[in-house]
């Protein structure tokens, strides 16, 4: 006779991760990774394009890697938000339809490591997606960077020979077009995408709990992140023109209107990057935090609404 | 310790809101029974009976409108009621992209187990329901009965004390659903606590030591087997090579008793099942474990 004192623990690290991998390997057999072919050739075709030398070779190198990450960076941030509502979208309904959801749940399977589980196996996915991206992305600006530094050093040296530079001008000139290659403010802006494609996913697992087809969820996913685009302005006009902003009601509808509408401005410096900005360094905690809290606040809606579902 | 019983429903009523909020649909209406340790409890009724409910109030999938159900004393709402029962759900779907080892083991690991124990138990449950040929291969192209038989391994897959089964047997070929009654045979002998359901009443007679039968959500009538199908007041007799004059002579002698009243009398009728399986299975390559109720006058003509 097993004598069980053992209880089930609500929250099994363990057991998320092995819903978490069995979603992960689910999706990678439904081949989503032929997503990286599209990556792999739109990498392909922009390193066809060449600006014609019209411009002064101080602006050229810069414009032309602009032009290469511009629409693989562009890729990058598809992939992970159509995955992040596509796939949470369909996971749920479909466990559901099928029944294994049945199976699953008779497990000694706490709800809440089910609906992580699900969660945590789409963002491995997309995580690692976006890493071999990167590291693609990577090489390819690397090596572009190094042919386009040649000639730009050449051009450079020349101007400094007939005096039109100074010395120090090239070395800013030089500092400038590295500013455009491989560097941390991409690699940050590409874990940016990430974070965001999690508010995302998150977003789509809630919406999914109580939604009855996958379609719906895809569709008011797709809106709410739209609307994310610009609530933000949205709101602030909103409490500057009422001039209420001291009357609790609106203070409290307005926070309400971000936690239904993530409010996604602050990744929109992932824009920046691309033209060559650097990624504010304290931004990244921002994101990491705003992340972090929709992420939990959603999951726990999620929960909420699950733990009562009738499967 | 005095036992526990495995399975414990007391005035189970589960409803249900129809579409759109119209109507209430009351599945299962007062439902009470007990199933000790050790018993195979079998559960009939027509379609839409409450039967698959009732089931799924009992592993916590739906919340009971009222009344409660507990496993080995635990809870039905409670996770832990579920570290001790295997289900096999009706129509049983899997992930279509795992292999047969790869659906075992994954169960397994959610049972919380691992390691060499995992793997040793894997193959147990693989070889117990006949799938070692097809644990390879993808689970999208399994059949039904072969879906079924991979169900059943999951739901074994953590050695629990309590097996639930809805309709274990449904679209599995006659063969196949023998292997499946043998098991649960095997499995009552081995001390296990069987809950099934099933519509096909002969194996429902074969294997259960009790039954309840439910109609509209009411369970109508609940008893041990024998009980309920022994017809007190007949009585059978099985004779081979009898003569019509012997016959003549045991009915004469019937009717000359005071008060007994010859009802029948006729080959006895082997069922359909057995019939078939008598022409599909090679008679020599497996023996039957089916109980012989044969007397065969026609076999020699
Ligand atoms: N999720 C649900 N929503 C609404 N009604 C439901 C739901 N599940 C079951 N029902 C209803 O409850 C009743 C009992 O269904 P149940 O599945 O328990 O029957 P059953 O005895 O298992 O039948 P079968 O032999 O066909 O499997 C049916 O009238 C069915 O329509
Ligand atoms: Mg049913």
């Amino acid at each position: 006779m097993s004598t069980d004192i053992q209880q089930t623990p609500l929250f099994s690290l363990r057991r998320v991760f092995i819903i978490a991998g069995n979603t992960f390997t689910h999706l990678m057999r439904m081949k989503v990774f032929y997503f990286l072919l599209v990556f792999v050739m739109v990498a392909i075709a922009v390193n066809f394009l060449k600006l014609p030398h019209t411009a002064g070779p101080e602006s050229v190198g810069a414009e032309e890697l602009r032009m290469l990450k511009s629409p693989m960076i562009g890729v990058m941030k598809l992939f992970a938000i159509i995955l992040a509502i596509v796939a949470t979208a369909l996971l749920i309904p479909r466990d559901l339809e099928d029944r294994t959801l049945y199976t699953i749940l008779s497990k000694p399977v706490p709800r809440l490591d089910y609906l992580i589980g699900k969660l945590l196996g789409v963002l491995i996915l997309i995580f690692v997606g976006l890493t071999v991206m990167t590291v693609l992305l990577d090489a390819v600006l690397y090596f572009r960077m190094q042919s386009i530094l040649e000639s730009w050093t050449q051009a450079a040296d020349m101007l400094v020979l007939q005096e039109q530079w100074t010395d120090a001008d090239r070395t800013e000139g030089r500092r400038e077009l590295l500013s455009h290659g491989v560097t941390w403010s991409l690699q940050a802006a590409m874990f940016a995408i990430f974070l965001e494609a999690a508010i995302i996913a998150a977003l789509a697992l809630l919406v999914s709990t109580f939604s009855s087809s996958t379609l719906f969820t895809v569709v008011i996913s797709s809106l709410c992140y739209f609307i994310g685009q610009f609530i933000g302005d949205g709101r602030d006009h909103w409490l500057r023109e009422s001039r209420m902003a001291d009357d609790q009601v609106t203070v409290i509808a307005s926070k309400l209107i971000v936690v239904v509408f993530p409010d996604f401005r602050p990744f929109k410096a992932v824009d920046e990057v691309v033209a060559g900005q650097p990624f504010p360094p304290d931004l990244i905690g921002t994101l990491l935090i705003s992340a972090g809290l929709y992420t939990g606040i959603y999951l726990v809606l999620s929960w909420f609404i699950f733990s009562d579902k009738e499967i | 310790m005095s036992e526990t019983p495995a399975v414990q429903i007391s005035s189970l009523v589960k409803d249900f809101r129809g579409s759109f909020g119209r109507g209430i649909i009351r599945a299962v209406d007062g439902v009470t029974f007990e199933i000790a340790p050790g018993e195979v409890y079998g559960l009939i009724g027509p379609n839409g009976s409450g039967k698959s409910t009732t089931m799924k109030a009992l592993l916590g999938l739906v919340a009971p409108t009222s009344g409660k159900c507990a496993i080995f004393g635990k809870d039905s709402t409670k996770v832990d009621s579920r570290r001790d029962v295997g289900f096999l759900p009706e129509n049983p779907y899997f992930y279509k992209h795992l292999s047969g080892e790869e659906t075992v083991r994954f169960y397994g690991k959610l049972c919380g187990m691992r390691g060499a124990e995992l793997r040793k138990r894997t193959e147990e449950v693989l070889d117990l329901v006949d799938l070692q040929a097809a644990r390879r291969r993808r689970l999208g192209g399994y059949s039904k009965g072969m879906l079924q038989r991979i169900g059943l391994a999951q739901a074994m897959v953590q050695d629990p004390r309590l097996l639930i089964l809805d309709e274990p047997t449904a679209g599995v070929d006659p063969i196949g659903s023998r292997q499946i009654r043998d098991l649960i045979l095997t499995l009552k002998k081995r001390g296990f606590t069987v809950f099934l359901c099933s519509h096909l009443l002969e194996q429902v007679q074969e294997v259960c030591d009790r039954v309840g039968i439910i109609h509209q959500g009411v369970l109508v009538k609940e008893g041990r087997l024998d009980d309920l199908i022994s017809i007190e007041d007949q009585t059978e007799i099985v004779l081979r090579n009898a003569t019509p004059s012997l016959l003549e002579k045991i009915r004469n002698l019937a009717e000359n008793e005071e008060g007994v009243e010859f009802v029948h009398t006729g080959h006895p009728r082997t069922t359909l099942e057995r019939l078939f399986l008598r022409e599909t299975v090679q008679k020599d390559s497996q023996e039957d474990h089916a109980p012989v109720v044969v007397s065969t006058d026609n076999e020699n003509s």
